[in-house]
């Protein structure tokens, strides 16, 4: 088959005007020599929109454009459908004659950019929404540029803006009696110019001069689209007044459409971000809940069993049971302290962070009270206190928690004979000092070093509060401080706490 | 004489092995401690427990994985066994799917905190 392509029309034949080339009174873009090619067509015949003087610029106004808009125009989507990929929405492959124009349009698609850019990096909706308003506002050469998206029930179009160094808000009813509320009912682009002027329709979209009242201002022309989401729903609708040259091109129809979509797109992240932000703190109260729970009920089964023990005992006079049982209970009950001391820890501010002294003197007096219980664990506790270590800056509350911590965690990794713990100071730098806590127990493979400082995933999930190393890195960082750990399967561990004296009061 | 049933008490927290160890004797029974899965297996054949009370969180061999090991090994295929766990029964079935591992007729699954009258009860019944 070599079947001839069927004709590509102009829009004079397409619509029929009668204002073709060789007509009495041939339209501007019958005329237009530099459309000519664009999109297949004769002169601007088939790239009208892009033609100034169609829609709404220059004194005349071709037949076809009145009081409509060139992008929902049939013939627009007929040479945009027949053209596919290679359609042409400027004259920007050919036929540019006006460098300055070409200058512009590329100017206006790298703000169009930066903005894309901006919105995928550092995010805030109402500052991008207040940047895409300034852009397009520069872009189309108006006075005045609003983004109004719809809110409450009955839905209305709510804006701000600043007028005169002042923020008005402003509340359009969702009604097609204003220009604004007409975009949003009908989904359609409004371009309306020459608002004061007798030539002004009165039939489709009118722009409500109790506004211009209001505000203390006139405007002439005024360019409405409609901001839809991905279901096509309008969710707003952006708006430029008073165009410098006098009315909005079909070139500003293009642009403040693409504003509209980067304002959909912003507000489609910020719900998305709101969404994520709620599940993940689900999610961690989730975790957080069902973590303390776990360890609570362990310590009420080590409770409720001793007590029941030490009942019976008491009934048979057993001595020796009491006492043993009275033991383990007494555990658990410093257990049920810990655990309460750890959640506590995770307070915000730090308490007498400032306060500092002899950094030795808290290492010691945690691991003299470990001494009995290393020697009840067959574990050898050992301390090694670093010269120049003191005077030292820190949370002497904070940093006893964190021993106390790191002494239980590596007694938890000991094995059952033999194990050894070794604590040990240093001073490791002009404002910062050290202190370490090393054993000698099984180790950890890089999955579990990876989790061990989030909350409840501790590999000995029966005998620790599961805050504690979660805990340590909290105070750690808010001395401006950094926990290094060394350890592989097998080869034990060792825990190295670097505490920044550079206090930031927080 | 009755000979006493033997009970291997499997769990990682050691009070709280010495804890069930001494409720279970104060009730006539004789108990052996195993501190996780790994360490029962080992203990089974010198040990020849009547029941097992298991504790399902443990390092290196946990209480679903004993229980597996247990029921393929020659002559412990129904020796009853009580698990243990401080996790709600909905959701550690929801990590660990009890598929081939929970036996109704042989084993009890009981919730901590545990009062030691049920934990007696349970175990009284599966040695019946």
């Amino acid at each position: 088959m070599n079947g001839a392509e069927p004709r590509k029309l102009n829009c004079w034949e397409s619509l029929g005007c009668g204002r073709g080339p060789g007509s009495l009174d041939p339209c501007v873009v019958a005329t237009d020599s530099a459309g000519n090619g664009v999109n297949g067509g004769t002169n601007g015949g088939r790239s009208c929109w892009a033609v100034v003087g169609t829609v709404s610029g220059g004194e005349e106004l071709a037949p076809c454009a009145q009081g409509t808009s060139c992008l929902t125009c049939d013939f627009f989507r007929l040479v945009k459908s027949e053209e596919g990929p290679s359609f042409q929405f400027l004259k920007l492959a050919k036929g540019v004659s006006d460098l300055q124009e070409l200058q512009e349009t590329i100017g206006r698609v790298e703000s169009l950019m930066a903005i894309h850019e901006r919105m995928r990096t550092d995010f805030d909706l109402r500052t991008t929404i207040r940047e895409i308003t300034e852009e397009a506002r520069k872009l189309t050469g108006a006075q005045r540029s609003l983004v109004l998206l719809v809110r409450g029930k009955p839905p209305a179009l709510h804006g701000e803006f600043v007028l005169k160094g002042e923020l008005k808000r402003v509340k359009i009813d969702f009604h097609e009696s204003s220009a604004v509320g007409y975009a949003a009912v009908h989904n359609h682009m409004v371009n309306l110019k020459n608002i004061y002027g007798a030539l002004h329709s009165s039939i489709g979209p009118v722009f409500n001069r109790a506004f211009d009242k209001q505000c203390d201002c006139r405007t002439h022309s005024f360019l409405a689209a409609p901001i839809c989401d991905a279901q096509e729903r309008v969710i707003g609708v952006i708006t430029a007044a008073n165009a410098r040259k006098g009315f909005f091109s079909s070139d500003d129809e293009w642009f403040v459409e693409k504003y509209a979509t980067e304002v959909a797109l912003a507000v489609e992240k910020q719900k998305f971000i709101q969404q994520s932000v709620s599940a993940v703190r689900l999610s961690a109260i989730g975790e957080t809940v069902a973590g303390l729970s776990h360890c609570i009920k362990n310590i009420a089964q080590a409770l409720r069993a001793g007590s029941h023990i030490i009942k019976r005992a008491i009934r048979s006079n057993s001595v020796q049971d009491i006492s043993a049982a009275w033991g383990i209970l007494d555990r658990h009950i410093e257990r049920l302290a810990d655990l309460s001391i750890d959640v506590l820890a995770y307070d915000p501010v730090v308490r007498e962070r400032s306060k500092g002294g002899a950094l030795n003197e808290v290492v010691r007096h945690v691991v003299e009270l470990f001494e009995e219980e290393a020697r009840a664990r067959a574990v050898q506790l050992t301390l090694d206190v670093g010269d120049n270590v003191d005077p030292a800056k820190f949370d002497p509350m904070g940093i006893y928690r964190c021993v106390v911590n790191l002494i239980i965690n590596a007694f938890d990794a000991c094995p059952l004979s033999d194990g050894m713990v070794a604590v040990a100071t240093r001073r490791t730098g002009e404002k910062e000092v050290m202190i370490s806590v090393a054993d000698n127990g099984r180790g950890m493979d890089e999955e579990t070093k990876a989790a061990i400082f989030e909350f409840f995933r501790t590999s000995q999930p029966r005998r620790g509060t599961g805050l504690g190393l979660a805990t340590v890195a909290d105070i750690v960082d808010r001395h401006n401080g950094r926990i290094e750990v060394d350890s592989e399967v097998g080869g034990g561990a060792i825990f190295k706490v670097f505490v920044s004296e550079d206090i930031v009061v927080v | 004489m009755v000979p006493r049933a033997k009970i291997m008490v499997v769990e990682d927290d050691f009070d709280e092995a010495k804890l069930i160890k001494m409720i279970l004797e104060g009730e006539g029974y004789e108990a052996v401690c195993a501190f996780n899965g790994k360490d029962a297996l080992e203990k089974l054949e010198s040990e020849e427990p009547d029941l097992i009370v298991l504790d399902i969180m443990m390092p290196e061999m946990d209480g679903f994985a004993f229980c597996e090991k247990l029921r393929s090994s020659p002559g412990n295929e129904n020796t009853p066994v009580v698990l243990l766990t401080a996790v709600a029964q909905h959701i550690q079935e929801s990590k660990y799917p009890l598929n081939g591992v929970m036996r109704a007729e042989v084993q009890e699954y009981l919730e901590k905190p545990i009062e030691p009258e049920t934990l007696l009860a349970a175990i009284s019944g599966l040695l019946e």
